[in-house]
């Protein structure tokens, strides 16, 4: 595709230019990390998943079809990277356990968190709203969290997203209305005014 | 229209084509449970744009991506050169004896055209017995018996 540079990175890595390879791996490889760790919830997990990912997309380049985009390719293999991880059971049981433990964890400390934040009450804010967040996606059906991480978190179209999971567009339709009408219970103590909101 | 509420978060994201809009809006414009509904979700929306962003990967998260790929690359390689040496001790010695049996299968082959030329050419022969005999080609008692009568099918009796 010759409007999607990644997709000419990837054709020149099946030439056999591994410097385009360790292009793309500098380009999306951070990203990664933090779509991985939507579903783990755990750094050093999510970076072993990355790795896992652009390990696959090395093994599996002479499979990818310049037709499509190189970002569409990769969040395939990621998201059934990750949706494989979490059917172990090991998830299963951290989860159980998490839900077992809801609110008797430790306040996250503001002042731990990246990212530049104007205010310490929309620090807090952004905070809460990430654990929020973190929590719900631990309990949302795995194809719905995939579609929500997919189109909420990293941006991607419901084409791009149906092309990820392999489904319909409307199917796409269905799986991110659902995780949003959870997303917008779960934030429902936040969303009364945004900044005087923190429950 | 009922109420079109799962349709809802493909409208406010702009998935919908331009007739469903319309339709959307329009039911919009009169129906304060559907309003609500959609301020909830804008306001969900709202709230998730302001998310902290991801923790950054660790410092050596590039570097321990190398090295994983160099020891997968290196084990590839000793994969590789595994199958080489199997296919040379194993696969070959199997090739050969193959190429051994086709050998003799052609040679057999053309060995039985050049005979089945040299009965055809020399058919009258055949006509007697006693030379059949004597040049011992055929040795099976049924063909044997079909020479010895082959005047009669020339005769055509039966």
């Amino acid at each position: 595709m010759a409007t999607d540079p990644d997709a000419a990175l990837m054709v020149a890595f099946q030439g056999g230019d591994e410097t385009a390879f360790r292009s793309l791996f500098e380009k999306h490889g951070r990203a990664m990390v933090a779509f991985c760790h939507h579903f783990v919830r755990d750094g050093a997990r999510a970076e072993e998943l990355a790795q896992d990912v652009f390990l696959k997309v090395h093994r599996s380049a002479a499979r990818y079809q310049p037709s499509a985009r190189f970002k569409t390719f990769l969040y395939r293999i990621a998201s059934n990277h990750c949706l494989n991880e979490l059917r172990r059971g090991e998830y299963a049981a951290r989860r159980a356990v998490e839900s077992a433990e809801d609110g008797q964890g430790e306040p996250t400390d503001p002042d731990s968190l990246a990212g530049p934040a104007p205010t310490p009450e929309e620090n807090m804010l952004a905070t809460a709203l990430g654990e929020a967040v973190e929590k719900l996606l631990g309990q949302l059906p795995e194809k719905q969290r995939a579609a929500f991480v997919l189109g909420r978190l990293e941006g991607l179209s419901y084409e791009e997203i149906a092309d990820v999971l392999d489904t319909s567009i409307s199917a796409v339709k269905s799986l991110v209305h659902r995780a949003t009408v959870a997303a917008a219970a779960a934030l429902a103590p936040y969303a009364a005014d945004g900044k005087e909101a923190l429950p | 229209m009922s109420h079109p509420v799962n349709e809802l978060t493909a409208y406010l994201d702009g998935a919908l084509d331009p007739a469903e809009r319309a339709e959307i809006e329009s039911h919009l414009a009169r129906c304060e449970a559907c309003q609500a509904e959609r301020d909830r979700l804008v306001a969900a929306l709202a709230l998730l744009s302001r998310l902290p962003p991801a923790p950054a990967p660790s410092a050596t998260f590039e570097q321990r991506f190398y090295a994983r790929l160099a020891t997968e690359k290196a084990e590839a390689r000793e994969r590789r050169g595994f199958l080489d040496r199997v296919a040379w001790r194993w696969l070959a010695p199997g090739l050969a004896g193959v190429a051994a049996s086709v050998a003799v299968v052609l040679y057999s082959g053309a060995r039985q055209r050049a005979d089945e030329v040299f009965l055809a050419e020399h058919i009258d022969l055949f006509e007697s017995y006693e030379a059949v005999a004597s040049m011992d080609v055929v040795d099976r008692p049924e063909d044997v018996q079909v020479v010895e009568h082959l005047d009669e099918l020339r005769e055509g009796r039966p």
